[in-house]
C-alpha cells in the first residue's frame, strides 16, 4: 500500500518519477523512518566503540591532547596487568552472584504476585518503586544504615550477629563489601526479573491448571508441568540481560565503596573509570574498555547459540 | 505429569492441607516483600523527619513529636542542590520527548513499511544492550570534549536518549504491530496522506505504548550516575546522582538528615508513577523486548 505513484494529485508538490527510479518510494520513507535511530545509534554505539579501538593504540594523558602511537602495547599492558585479571575475575563473582540472586528473589516474588488475592495494586507499586528509585538514593540509604555511626544495620550486625566490630564499616571491610555490594543491587534489580517473569505469568491460560486439577495434579506437579516449562524462555533472555547488566555494573559501585577497600570490589567498569581518572591513562583505559565490549560481545553470541533465547520467546506466544 | 506418581498432595499431603500451607506460605511471602520492600524507603523517611543533631548521634525508629521537624527540606532550597535538581529535571524531559518522537517514528516504519534489512535493522539495535555506559562513556568524554559538548546538558540527552532506544523502538514497533492496518486505510480512502494516516490514526492509538516508553525514558533519565559523571564535569550543569555524591565529598556541612530529605523528594516521582502508572509499566514490559 505505498502512496500513489504517477502524477502528483496535489498541486505545488514536486513530481517525482517514482516509477523510473530503482528505488521504491515505501523503501526512502521507511529508510527515512529509522534514519534518527541510525544516527543516535552511529554517534554514540559505534563511534565510540570505534573511537576507543583508536585510543586504544595510543598513549594518551586524560587531559593532555597528545596522542603518541603506541600499536597493540596497550593490550599487550593490559593482559599483563594483575589488575586486570583480579578485576575480569571480581566481575564475574559479581555477575554471577548477582544475577543467581535475582533469578530466585524475582522468580519467587513473580509466582506470589501472581497468585495473590487482594492488595495487588499496592504490592505492584512497592515492587515497580525498587525499580524505578535511582540508584543514587538505594546507595545513600545503604551508606547510612551500614555507617558505624548511627546505621541501624551496622549495630544491628556487631552487637546481635556479631558479624563485624562495633566501630567497622561493613562496606570497608574486605570480607564484606562484596557480598554487601550482591545484596544491596539485589534489592533493586529483582525487580527486573519479576516484571518480566510476571507478565508471562498472567499469559498462561487458567484452564491448563484446571484441567491438570481435574487431574489430581499436586500444586508442585502443576509448577513443574505447566508453569516452568512456559516461563523457561523468558528466564533465559532476563538471565542474559540481568548478566549483562552486572558485567557493566559501574554507578552502584563507584558509589558505595569506589571500588575499595584495595581493590577488594574492583570489576572491570571500575578498573577501567579508575584508569581514566586516576592513572590518567586514557589510552590503556579504553583498551580495557575494547576488551570488556568483546568479552561481552563474545559470551552473548555464545549464550544465543547455546540457549537460543528468541526462538523459546516466539513459540511462548 | 507423569503416570507413576502417588495421587495426593505434596509430601503426601491431602490437597486440602495442601491448599492450606500454599496459602499461609502465600501470606508470610507477601509479608516479606511489603517488609523489604517497604522498609529503605520508611527508613529514608523517618530520618528525613527527623532533626539532624538527633540522627547524627543517635539511632531513631520514628519521627516522635520530640524530635519531628520538616527543616531538613531546606536543602532542596540551598542553590546548589536546587541546580542539581533543575538539571536532572531537564534531562529526563529531554530523554522522555527525544525518545518518544524518535521510537514512534522507526517503530511506525518498522511496523508498515517495507524496506531492505528491515529484520537486521532491528536486531542490531539489540547489541545495544551489550553497551555498558563506561564503555561508551569513556570514548564520548574525548568526543564530547572535541565537538564542545562535553559538560552540556544537549550532550547527555543525546546519550540517554540512544541508550533508551533499543527498548523504546522494539515497544513501538511490536504495539503497532497490533493496531489494524485497516484504521489507516480508511483514512488513505479519504483521501488522507501517510503522514496524516500516522498522526491522527496511529499516534493515538499508540497512546499506552508511548505512556510505557517516556515512563522508562524518564527512569533511566532519573537514575543515571555514569553517564553524568563523566559527561558532566562541571558541578554548574551536572545532575543529582553525580553532583550528590561530590557535596558529601566536599561540603562541610551536610548531615545525613539532609541528605535523605532531598533523596525522599527525588523519590517521589518516581513512587507516584509506580502507583498511578503501573498498568502501563506492565504493557511495556509484555512486549518481550527480544
Amino acid at each position: 500500500m505505498a502512496g500513489e505513484t504517477g502524477e502528483s494529485v496535489r498541486p505545488g508538490r514536486a513530481f517525482i518519477p517514482w516509477d523510473d527510479l530503482p528505488v521504491s518510494r515505501e523503501t526512502v520513507i521507511g529508510i527515512g523512518t529509522i534514519l534518527p535511530v541510525a544516527v543516535l545509534y552511529l554517534l554514540i554505539a559505534a563511534l565510540p566503540i570505534a573511537f576507543a579501538f583508536w585510543a586504544s593504540l595510543h598513549n594518551i594523558h586524560t587531559l593532555n591532547p597528545v596522542w603518541e602511537w603506541a600499536g597493540f602495547s596497550n593490550y599487550a599492558q593490559v593482559l599483563e596487568l594483575n589488575r586486570f585479571w583480579g578485576s575480569l575475575w571480581r566481575g564475574i563473582v559479581y555477575m554471577v552472584g548477582s544475577t543467581l540472586l535475582q533469578l530466585a528473589v524475582g522468580l519467587w516474588m513473580a509466582l506470589v504476585l501472581n497468585r495473590i488475592t487482594y492488595g495487588q495494586k499496592l504490592l505492584t507499586a512497592v515492587v515497580f518503586t525498587a525499580y524505578l528509585i535511582p540508584t543514587i538514593i538505594v546507595s545513600l540509604i545503604a551508606l547510612r544504615v551500614f555507617d558505624p555511626q548511627g546505621g541501624v544495620f551496622q549495630m544491628i550486625g556487631a552487637d546481635y550477629l556479631s558479624l563485624w566490630a562495633g566501630g567497622e564499616a561493613p562496606l570497608g571491610s574486605r570480607d564484606w563489601a562484596m557480598p554487601l555490594l550482591i545484596l544491596i543491587g539485589s534489592w533493586k534489580f529483582s525487580v527486573f526479573i519479576t516484571i518480566f517473569t510476571l507478565a508471562q505469568l498472567r499469559a498462561i491460560p487458567n484452564r491448563f491448571y484446571e484441567a491438570a486439577k481435574v487431574c489430581g495434579a499436586n500444586r508442585w506437579q502443576m509448577f513443574r508441568d505447566i508453569t516452568l516449562p512456559r516461563l523457561m524462555g523468558i528466564i533465559l533472555v532476563v538471565v542474559l540481560l540481568r548478566s549483562v547488566f552486572m558485567f557493566n555494573k559501574f554507578d552502584i559501585i563507584w558509589q558505595l565503596t569506589q571500588g575499595g577497600p584495595g581493590n577488594a570490589t574492583t570489576t572491570l567498569p571500575v578498573l577501567a573509570y579508575k584508569t581514566v581518572y586516576t592513572d590518567q591513562a586514557y589510552g590503556l583505559a579504553n583498551a580495557i574498555s575494547v576488551v570488556m565490549f568483546l568479552f561481552l560481545l563474545v559470551a552473548a553470541v555464545g549464550y544465543f547459540m547455546v540457549f537460543n533465547p528468541s526462538e523459546e520467546v516466539e513459540t511462548t506466544a | 505429569m507423569s503416570q507413576n506418581e502417588p495421587p495426593g498432595g505434596v509430601f503426601g499431603l491431602s490437597y486440602d492441607g495442601e491448599t492450606k500451607i500454599f496459602e499461609a506460605l502465600k501470606l508470610v511471602s507477601t509479608a516479606i516483600i511489603v517488609l523489604v520492600g517497604v522498609w529503605p524507603i520508611y527508613w529514608m523517611t523517618q530520618l528525613a523527619f527527623t532533626k539532624y543533631r538527633v540522627v547524627s548521634s543517635d539511632h531513631t525508629y520514628f519521627p516522635w513529636p520530640d524530635i519531628f521537624t520538616v527543616n531538613n527540606f531546606n536543602i532542596l532550597t540551598d542553590p546548589v542542590m536546587y541546580t542539581y535538581i533543575f538539571n536532572t529535571t531537564v534531562v529526563a524531559i529531554g530523554t522522555i520527548v527525544t525518545v518518544i518522537i524518535v521510537s514512534l517514528v522507526a517503530g511506525y516504519g518498522l511496523a508498515r513499511l517495507d524496506f531492505p534489512y528491515k529484520e537486521n535493522f532491528a536486531r542490531i539495535l539489540l547489541i545495544g544492550y551489550l553497551f555498558s555506559p563506561i564503555v561508551i562513556g569513556i570514548p564520548l568524554y574525548q568526543i564530547w570534549r572535541s565537538i564542545g559538548l562535553l559538560g552540556t546538558r544537549i550532550g547527555l540527552i543525546i546519550a540517554l536518549s540512544a541508550i533508551s532506544m533499543p527498548f523504546a523502538v522494539w515497544l513501538m514497533w511490536k504495539y503497532i504491530m497490533t493496531i489494524p492496518e485497516a484504521h489507516e486505510e480508511a483514512a488513505w480512502v479519504d483521501g488522507a496522506s501517510r503522514w496524516r494516516g500516522f498522526r491522527d490514526v496511529v499516534v493515538p492509538q499508540c497512546r499506552p505504548a508511548i505512556i510505557a516508553a517516556a515512563l522508562f525514558a524518564f527512569a533511566l533519565a532519573w537514575n543515571d550516575f555514569t553517564f553524568a559523571q563523566i559527561l558532566l564535569p562541571a558541578t554548574d550543569t551536572t545532575t543529582f546522582a553525580p553532583g550528590v555524591l561530590r557535596e558529601m565529598n566536599q561540603s562541610q556541612f551536610l548531615p545525613d538528615a539532609y541528605l535523605m530529605a532531598v533523596s525522599l523528594a527525588m523519590t517521589l516521582p518516581p513512587l507516584l508513577f509506580a502507583y498511578f502508572m503501573q498498568s502501563y509499566l506492565l504493557k511495556g514490559f509484555q512486549v518481550r523486548a527480544l
